[in-house]
């Protein structure tokens, strides 16, 4: 089929983490320049909190756009800098951004109260009541303090994570609702028509780019792929693969170590999408996926039909083989196995695999990791057991150095829950492995 | 399922609410006042306008009203009327500047504090209405 050759063929756009970084800067660099410039004159200690708030409501009002474009699901920037790493800055944002419209607000309440010889009081219902747009700004705040109420470890812990999840879209709501009073009220839009053109370009292109990449995309894929539930394979005794076929696949591009966003179309799952990797080298006609059984969610997928419609999002992520010639080592936590054994077809190179479960019957895959392993002569240790039982950490530089000789000059690939794969990580550069080498993906839920 | 639906309602409602809301923005003092409608001149009243002054935030214009060489009123022509602060400010600010005109019968007045440019502008505009009359 020539289009799909044509799809393959070319190479996908990659921006990674450190240029996603400075393109951030660079912008945010811009508008304190367009605060500096706007900043007419510093009256008093009133002018003084006025321009702070003024800085402060200028920088939210930028980083509100960044975050919500982390979250955008950019392909470029979803192979460049991962998904997981997109929701740790994302999150890290949104707490400074909470924070910075709070001092907006603040400031601007005290600065105007200060240069209209009010108090904070009365100050606050002049605001409100006679400042365009000033109400819907307020509401707008008082809805990303309940997001970031929500979004708090406590809160997380209690919330089932769809509630947290739909609470979160009230973000777009609020950033509708402060939209407007920028412009009527912020002194570096009222007399400068370039910086205000600028600025509502940077909200459009951000609501076209959430739009077509986060609802047309995964439209137009269901249509022209019509993703269905093949069949389901128990593997370990709370572990399960699900087969979806499909049409055109190839066209998708997915590479071993992806995952996509699966929303399965049956009455008690179609409100809910979940990332799942890839367990398996994605053919034109048929994806896997495996899936730990650790909640609700999981738990349901063991009653899909064969036929079940599903919505499919991806392919997704930064963690596939960067050189698939070199050797590599392979180094997976509990179900944190399924990308890597995806890999594990893929790499041509020698490869070694560390699979560390807190128990046999928690290892999912292990007569086809088996018989990968035998085909292509790849070495599998399983390392088994609790810490307490196996005395310690058993994935130290030490110990992974003896498992994988020579592996200062591997690739490394990791992928399993937070904690595991950032000790492994430590104990990687520990053992003399470059940066650079360590791929890593952990599993946030 | 119900929770869902009753938020949405409940979003919508608030969202209705909150946008029939109506700031109440004086247009004339939005407009910077150029369509300010001033008062009639009495008999033995003779009314001396000053240059525009432009500050940082906007021009100043003031009307000085005479009886008998004597300052009885000051008129604000134009006032900065680019934010909703300028015109809070500058309804903080104007009162106390005619105030002090009316005490010391001349341009030698102090500024208004957080609010020295505009004082700045009300002075110079003052002063050359004052000029003109001499």
């Amino acid at each position: 089929m020539p289009s799909s050759a044509a799809a393959v063929g070319a190479a996908p756009l990659v921006v990674g983490p450190r240029v996603t970084l400075t393109l951030t800067a660079v912008g945010a660099a811009a508008v304190l320049a367009l605060w500096w410039h706007s900043t007419r004159a510093i009256v008093g200690p009133g002018g003084a909190l006025t321009t702070v708030g003024e800085g402060l409501g200028l920088l939210s009002g930028y980083a509100v756009v960044i975050a919500v474009l982390l979250m955008a699901r950019l392909p470029p920037v979803e192979r460049g800098v991962g998904a997981d790493r997109l929701a740790r800055w994302h999150s890290t944002l949104g707490r400074w951004l909470v924070w910075g419209i709070t001092g907006h607000v603040l400031c601007i309440i005290w600065g105007y109260a200060l240069a209209a010889h009010t108090g904070l009081v009365s100050e606050t219902a002049t605001l409100l009541t006679t400042y365009p747009d000033v109400l819907m700004a307020t509401v707008a705040w008082f809805l990303l303090l309940g997001v970031g109420l929500t979004s708090l470890r406590a809160a997380r812990r209690r919330l089932r994570y769809e509630t947290w999840y739909y609470l979160h879209l009230y973000t777009y709501l609020a950033i509708a609702l402060a939209f407007s009073h920028q412009f009527a009220n912020g002194a570096a839009f009222v007399d400068d028509a370039i910086a205000r053109f600028a600025w509502e370009a940077l909200y459009i292109v951000t609501a076209a780019l959430i739009v077509w990449y986060r609802l047309i995309v995964p439209a137009r894929d269901f249509g022209r792929h019509r993703f269905v539930v093949a069949g389901l394979r128990q593997e370990a005794n709370r572990t399960v693969s699900v087969y979806i076929k499909g049409r055109h696949l190839g066209e998708l591009g997915a590479e071993p170590g992806q995952f996509f966003r699966w929303r399965f179309l049956t009455r008690g799952l179609w409100w809910q999408s979940h990332p799942y990797s890839l367990s398996a080298l994605p053919s034109d006609n048929l994806l896997r996926i495996t899936v730990r059984d650790v909640g609700d969610p999981s738990n349901m997928l063991r009653s899909l039909r064969p036929g079940t419609r599903v919505l499919a999002e991806g392919p997704f992520g930064a963690f596939f083989p960067a050189h698939p010639d070199r050797a590599s080592l392979l180094v997976a936590g509990g179900v944190g196995i399924t990308p890597l054994r995806a890999m594990m077809t893929a790499l041509t190179g020698p490869v070694i695999l560390v699979y560390r479960a807190t128990s046999w019957q928690d290892v999912a895959l292990r007569a086809e990791l088996d018989t990968i392993a035998a085909e292509r002569g790849a070495v599998v240790h399983y390392v088994i057991g609790s810490r307490a039982e196996l005395g310690g950490d058993p994935l130290t530089a030490e110990a992974l150095r003896r498992v994988a000789p020579g592996l200062d000059a591997m690739e490394a690939y990791v992928c399993g829950p937070p904690g595991m794969t950032a000790a492994v990580v430590a104990a990687l550069r520990a053992a003399g492995v470059p940066g650079r080498r360590v791929h890593v993906e952990s599993f946030e839920f | 399922m119900r929770r869902v639906l009753v938020a949405v309602v409940f979003t919508v409602a608030g969202l209705v609410a909150l946008l029939s809301f109506r700031t109440h923005v004086n247009s004339s003092e939005r407009s910077g006042a150029s369509t300010l409608r001033l008062p009639p001149l009495s008999p033995g009243e003779r009314a001396l306008t000053g240059h525009t002054a432009s500050t940082v935030y906007g021009p100043v214009q003031v009307r000085v009203v005479e009886r008998a060489r004597k300052i009885v009123a000051v008129d604000i022509l134009q006032h900065p009327a680019e934010t909703a602060m300028d015109i809070q400010i500058g309804q903080y600010a104007f009162p106390r500047l005619v105030g002090e005109t009316l005490t010391a019968q001349s341009a030698r007045i102090d500024t208004v504090s957080g609010a020295t440019y505009t004082s700045g502008g009300y002075i110079k505009s003052l002063q050359s209405a004052l000029d003109n009359g001499a």
